[in-house]
């Protein structure tokens, strides 16, 4: 399978390949932010407190059936970008903080590594929201917990022209390789006509869809409106019991309590 | 629009590029029509149709539908009346899962909830594409694909259907199926097709174009049998078909 063809089908699989769990997709929105808010509360310089938040990711996903590791693989992909926002700080940030086996720790990098953290665990937080009511309910449950009716259609759209993107560039790929005889390499110049094309294609049959979507009537300000159904108790359950854990796993000094345990 | 015909005046359409799609095109088509569009490839069939529901304007000449002219400002209205199936389905189909995408016509139509859902399902058991509901459009065969943007009009009960290629890609059943709904449909049916024998069974009427221009417009019957003409339009016929129209 070449990139193109994995991209397509991870694109996908954050819609189809979801693991639907029994709870409204509403309660598990609150709780992936709700969550995502706790862990931004957390000192920068108290990276040892969020490792503890990792609770809730693990559970989630191995409860659910989506099984943790493919969470963790998932929200590697992002770890570049959030390592390129934290980077500056063991630079700039040289105030030694501790000496571990003979090695100066310095502020700088204990934020860096809380950075690492917050973002990993946001990132995963919404990849098990995802990954356990498919992309779509999760638009769904914006809209029907208030979110304006024209953000979630372009959220939508955004989902779907990616879609299309990909799919265009796949079809060039199939093309170029039917036609390739086993070519491997292809100078710049060739692939910067490739990038062109793409966009071009892509703009095009970005047209041809809206114009089918006028066709059937689009106006540009008629969107989807979900009906709301009603909740139930296993899922008030479930909210009252995240938020249980995530304030204990938050705010009872776990660390403390536990070199305690050790030094005692 | 109690009139469900169409009519075009001397319709020229020259695309951005420069590209002249249509020189003059003339016709009328009567309501409880059914006309098949016979022509090569680039003869200006797709670009007629897509006249037909506003989604082009003509630069020169007028297209009526019932009695509104088409403009910009009644195009809204007309495509409640004209509904489209495109001819590559990829570009029709853009909703999430195949139920959405059916209910995106009704919906839009601001029908309350319980007639959308009525409307999708009458119009995916229509095409047998009921069981694929929950499925992603993208994710579909050529024929599956087909058979739901078929869906995604008749969920909007036009008064007049406008079909670009609906054979192609369509297993023996399917084209069965789809044959049925047009003739099960009481109004007017343009269909654009290169499927001669589709057109024959079909529609009555013919109307063959040639480099933007209407060069024949008569009885299928009749022109299928016109050998010059088709020869003339580039057009030809299986051996079955030819066999048939020997008789
Ligand atoms: N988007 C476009 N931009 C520029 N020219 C176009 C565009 N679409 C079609 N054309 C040109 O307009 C002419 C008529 O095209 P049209 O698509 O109407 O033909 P068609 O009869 O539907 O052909 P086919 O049987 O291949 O579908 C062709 O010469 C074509 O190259
Ligand atoms: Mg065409």
């Amino acid at each position: 399978m070449s990139g193109i063809d994995k991209a397509i089908v991870a694109l996908r699989e954050l819609d189809t390949g979801a693991t639907r769990i029994a709870i409204d997709a509403r309660i598990q929105l609150i709780v992936a932010l709700g969550f995502v808010v706790v862990v931004l509360t957390v000192p920068l310089t108290n990276p040892g407190a969020l490792v503890w938040m990792f609770a809730y990711p693990i559970i989630m996903s191995e409860a659910s059936g989506v099984g943790y590791l493919r969470v963790l693989k998932q929200s590697l992909w992002v770890l570049p970008l959030i390592a390129a926002i934290g980077m500056f700080n063991p630079i700039l940030d040289t105030r030694p903080v501790a000496v571990v086996m003979g090695i100066t720790l310095t502020e700088g990098w204990v934020t860096f590594a809380a950075i690492l953290l917050r973002g990993l665990l946001s990132v995963q937080a919404l990849l098990v929201l995802t990954n356990t009511c498919g992309f779509r309910e999760v638009c769904r449950a914006l809209q029907r917990l208030g979110c304006p009716a024209v953000l979630v259609t372009q959220l939508m759209m955004l989902y779907r022209y990616i879609g299309v993107l990909l799919e265009e560039a796949q079809s060039m790929h199939r093309a170029r390789l039917a036609r390739g005889f086993g070519r491997k390499s292809y100078p710049l110049k060739m692939w910067s006509e490739f990038v062109g094309q793409l966009l071009l294609r892509s703009i095009k049959r970005a047209q041809r869809v809206h114009l089918a979507m006028l066709a059937r009537g689009f106006n540009g300000n008629c969107f989807i409106e979900w009906a709301r159904p009603s909740l139930h108790w296993r899922d008030l359950t479930f909210l009252l019991g995240w938020a249980a854990v995530i304030i204990a796993l938050r705010f009872l000094p776990i660390n403390a309590f536990l070199s305690n345990l050790i030094s005692r | 629009m109690s009139h469900h015909y169409i009519r075009y005046t001397n319709v020229h359409y020259s695309y951005p590029s420069g590209q002249e799609a249509l020189k003059g095109v003339d016709l009328l088509i009567k309501h409880g029509e059914k006309v098949a569009l016979l022509g090569l490839n680039g003869a200006g069939k797709s670009t007629l149709l897509l006249l037909t529901n506003g989604l082009l304007l003509p630069t020169e000449g007028e297209v009526n539908v019932g009695d509104v002219p088409v403009s910009k400002k009644t195009a809204p209205m007309v495509r409640r009346a004209v509904g489209m199936v495109f001819q590559n389905p990829d570009d029709q189909l853009f909703m999430p899962t195949v139920w959405d995408d059916v209910a995106f016509g009704p919906r839009n139509m601001q029908l309350p909830p319980s007639e959308v859902e009525r409307r999708v399902e009458v119009a995916l058991r229509s095409v047998g594409a009921w069981d694929l509901r929950d499925r992603a459009p993208s994710d579909l065969s050529g024929g599956q694909k087909r058979a739901v943007a078929i869906a995604t009009v008749l969920s909007m009960e036009p008064n007049i259907l406008v079909m670009d290629e609906p054979s192609s890609n369509l297993d023996s059943r399917t084209r069965e199926q789809l044959m049925a709904i047009v003739n099960d449909f009481h109004h007017t049916v343009v269909i654009a097709t290169h499927d001669l024998e589709m057109a024959l069974e079909l529609c009555p009427r013919s109307v063959i174009m040639k480099d933007g221009r209407i060069i024949a417009d008569g009885l299928t019957e009749r022109l299928l049998r016109d050998q010059e003409l088709l020869e003339l339009a580039g057009l030809s016929l299986t051996p079955a078909l030819a066999e048939y129209v020997e008789k």
